[in-house]
């Protein structure tokens, strides 16, 4: 039985509009809708931000405002001062993006550095790091949330959106996991309906970035009549990073690592008529 | 009264006298309107025995609380028994002629009775005339709605029916604001049974909101919410319905050819992107409608409406045709004539295996796409091979001794899902109320493009629930009544609030199930009384026998035995499907 509320479910959504092509109408709905449902932010680019904290103001809903995003390979002051100029436009949350690069090449000083800059440039906002987990290793994924941590980011998250995959309750869990009940892991990245949010609720999200912000809390409305749908024992294969691993999008070592993963899963010989 | 006009007209054709129907203000908040009004008065004034073609027979045309208000609300529902299937039967249609009845001051029309000669009604300031139809009888649905126009005003919306519904052919459509169209369970030849060749609906009374401001901004929301959804935002407005040609084939049920297979490699030539590349001249929309599905087409000699999704898949894949002008000229000719898309490529797929087999002797061949026009043509005027194509699939097949090859359920054709690639759409298919229907629940939500949850498409598991979930809400979409394309952007929340907004009623997300299911359960407890029982909740043998080889779908078959007890349990009915004493009483049946 899921045990959530809707004022708990709302509380926990960063209401996201993320795209390039997106200007002031689209924000300004995105404002509209956060306020109506009481989403907890509302995540958005940088040009937006005082607009957007214009159009909140009174509702209670915050401004979260991304920077080094979405690639991360900018360099820390270039970051650091997207992020200081978020904070000073209003915003109270900045989601940057890790230097991916770096932590794939295990310069893990670099990166520690990079992430430091941008919450010193930040305070007070809260700053989540996001990993971008589909370019990263679990072992990278590990590293990447400790380096975040030591650096003092107050959550770390999977993903921009902008990938070749999103948010996995694998990953997920493997995040809370190492970053403990202290710091917030936050999901992001192809979640649709409320079962992709539950999923990674349990997993141990304690915040999720939505566009399909109203799909998910309307369907939470629906669970409740109809609970078994949204209870079904999964597939795991269907919700493993490993089954969308992508040669073209991804580095190969990376492809290679999924698939090595794949193959020596136990799941695999139980559910393997669903790849036919 | 907010959100209701207060008013449901009652006439009589044989005796031309008209009363105005009671109706409690408990009875429009157990049933709202619509829909589930339409099949309580239905049930209220016939009974089981009640012939389709009976003088007393009731036809019905409904409003809902929330027709001629919030976004999509401009549909109407029609009920009465199918003729076709001989089930309780609504129908839907958009275009404005809901919100043209309510704004002419009524709430419904029930007709009874049957004209000495061809009739037409005008509806306008709460008062129903009845007007000489002879000049109109014998038209096709544009000329009539145009010669109606001019006889009233330019305003008013007309619905009507054409050639097939006064030749009274069992899937006969009824027609209105040009092609819109009731199509489902033959309702247009009740009309016509009726010498009854339109309604026609005029005047600007505005429906009472209860709360002004909150209706304002939730207009405005909801604008937002439709715009932002990729389903009703993009994919619909740019693609129309024909959008899933290409989504549903990938998935291997694209019923081809009778549904004996399901991929149909000329997919692509028939897909909404086809369509938008060669045949469009422009997206049209319902009343405050801001999706706009419609398609205005264009083929090298004619234009019109259409096609979309069901029709491109029952003049096309189904009947192993690939070009598309031709399918949108028998879409066309549907329109004008006033044929259910569905059934008649359904039975003309019926018609070609038939002739296949030898069990039919007149040759009609896959691929024909030469004679599409004739054969729709033939069947509205029952002439020719029409005369026997006039009988739907199901008689057909029967007629032939091949009763197995009409692709049926109940009677009423199934569309453009083969329920192989999706328990839950089949188990959907079973039990629907009015038969072979998609819109009952539309299990492709949750089984394909992943709404509201996405679940595994070949599993049983979790299905009879959220069929009967999908099922009880529908029931209170068609009763509020909006446009079901709503639920891809919105749920149960969401029309729950809509409804407090209009009618300042405190109905709540429950209630409101608990209205969906008591309709759902009427209609059941109507189709049980005529006949209807577990037996009839099946499909035909080919999806639980036959296999497709090739294709994403492929060595799948109907495993509804593993579904069908689990939905009666949920359903609170027996084994044999009929409602349980405690179930009724608790919906207060």
């Amino acid at each position: 039985m899921i045990d959530l509320d809707r004022e708990t479910l709302v509380k926990m959504i960063d209401h996201t509009e993320l795209n390039a092509h997106s200007g002031e109408k689209k924000i300004a709905n995105l404002c509209s809708e956060a306020r109506s449902f009481g989403f907890y932010t509302v995540c958005i680019n940088g040009a937006y931000t005082r607009y957007a904290k214009e159009l909140l103001a009174g509702s209670g809903v915050l401004v979260c405002t991304v920077a080094g995003f979405p690639l991360g390979a900018g360099t820390s002051a270039a970051k650091a001062f997207e992020a200081g100029d978020a904070v000073r436009n209003g915003a109270a949350e900045v989601d940057m993006v890790i230097n991916v690069g770096a932590l794939r090449d295990k310069r893990h000083d670099l990166v520690r550095d990079d992430v430091r800059a941008v919450v010193e440039a930040s305070r007070p906002a809260l700053v989540k790091v996001i990993l971008e987990t589909c370019y990263l290793t679990d072992e990278e994924i590990i590293t990447g949330c400790k380096l975040s941590v030591e650096a003092g980011a107050g959550f770390v998250k999977t993903s921009t959106g902008f990938g070749p995959f999103g948010a996995f309750p694998a990953h997920v869990r493997l995040m809370r996991q190492t970053v403990g009940p202290e710091i917030g892991v936050k999901a992001a990245g192809g979640i649709r309906n409320f079962k992709d949010a539950w999923r990674l609720i349990q997993a141990g999200a304690s915040r999720l970035g939505l566009s399909s912000s109203v799909g998910v809390v309307e369907g939470l409305s629906l669970y409740k009549f109809a609970p078994t749908a949204w209870l079904e024992e999964e597939i795991p294969c269907h919700i493993c990073p490993a089954r969308f691993a992508n040669l073209d999008k991804q580095p190969k070592a990376v492809y290679a690592y999924y698939k090595k993963k794949c193959l020596a899963c136990p799941n695999v010989d139980k559910y393997n008529k669903f790849y036919e | 009264m907010n959100g209701w006009m207060g008013k449901i007209v009652r006439i009589d054709l044989g005796n031309l006298k008209r009363e105005t129907v009671a109706v409690s203000d408990e009875m429009r908040r157990r049933y709202l309107g619509g829909r589930g009004l339409g099949v309580k008065l239905y049930s209220d004034l016939c009974s089981s025995a009640t012939d389709p073609f009976d003088d007393d027979n009731a036809l019905i045309f409904m409003t809902g609380p929330l027709t001629g208000t919030l976004m999509t609300s401009g549909r109407y529902q029609v009920v009465s028994r199918s003729p076709l299937t001989g089930t309780i039967c609504d129908s839907s249609s958009g275009g404005q002629f809901g919100a043209a009845l309510k704004g002419a001051g009524i709430d419904g029309l029930i007709i009874q009775g049957r004209a000495a000669g061809p009739v037409y009604l005008s509806v306008h300031d709460g008062e129903v005339d009845v007007r000489n139809a002879s000049a109109f009888w014998g038209l096709d649905t544009q000329k009539t709605q145009k010669g109606i126009q001019a006889e009233l005003s330019s305003k008013a919306s007309v619905a009507c029916i054409g050639p097939a519904g006064e030749n009274r052919i069992l899937f006969a459509a009824i027609m209105n604001d040009k092609d819109r169209a009731a199509g489902r369970g033959g309702l247009g030849a009740i009309m016509g049974g009726k010498n009854l060749k339109a309604i026609a609906a005029s005047g600007s009374r505005p429906v009472a909101i209860s709360d002004p401001e909150e209706y304002k901004a939730l207009a405005d929301r909801l604008e937002r919410i439709v715009d932002k959804n990729p389903v009703t935002g993009k994919s619909l407005q740019v693609l129309g319905t024909s959008v899933l040609v290409n989504i549903i084939n990938a998935h291997g049920m694209f019923p081809v050819e009778n549904f004996r297979r399901g991929v149909f490699n000329d997919a692509e030539g028939t897909s909404g992107e086809k369509i938008a590349e060669t045949l469009l001249q422009r997206q049209s929309a319902c009343y405050k409608c801001p999706i706009g599905c419609g398609r205005t087409t264009r083929t090298r000699d004619k234009q019109g409406e259409g096609p979309e999704y069901e029709t491109v898949w029952a003049f096309g894949a189904h009947l192993g045709i690939s070009d598309l002008p031709a399918i949108t000229e028998a879409n066309y000719a549907c329109n004008e004539l006033g044929l259910d898309t569905i059934t008649m490529g359904s039975t003309l797929g019926c018609a070609m295996e038939l002739s296949e087999t030898g069990a039919w002797k007149e040759t009609l061949r896959w691929g024909e796409s030469g004679k599409l026009l004739e054969w729709v043509t033939d069947t509205a005027y029952r002439r020719g091979i029409g005369a026997e194509l006039a009988l739907g699939s199901k008689r057909l097949a029967a007629k032939y001794g091949r009763p197995e090859l009409a692709m049926q359920v109940k009677g009423l054709e199934i569309p453009a899902y083969d329920p192989r690639g999706a328990q839950g759409m089949a188990l959907s298919y079973a039990t629907s109320n009015r038969g072979g229907c998609h819109m009952r629940a539309y299990m492709i939500g949750p089984e394909i493009l992943g709404h509201p949850v996405f679940l595994d498409r070949f599993s049983t598991a979790g299905k009879a629930e959220l069929v009967a979930l999908f099922q009880d809400v529908s029931a209170v979409v068609d009763s509020a009544v909006l446009c079901r394309f709503l639920q891809f952007a919105v749920g149960i929340s969401t029309f729950t609030e809509m409804l407090r907004t209009v009618t300042g009623l405190d109905f709540s997300d429950e209630e409101l199930m608990t209205i969906g299911r008591r309709i759902y359960t009427l209609e059941r407890l109507f189709n049980n009384r005529a006949g209807f029982n577990r037996g009839d909740d099946t499909l035909p043998p080919r999806f639980f026998n036959e296999e497709f080889q090739t294709g994403p779908s492929r060595h799948r078959r109907v495993r509804l035995e593993e579904m069908l007890d689990d939905y009666y349990a949920v359903r609170g009915w027996d084994r044999n499907g009929a409602p349980r004493p405690e179930t009724l009483a608790e919906l207060g049946l």
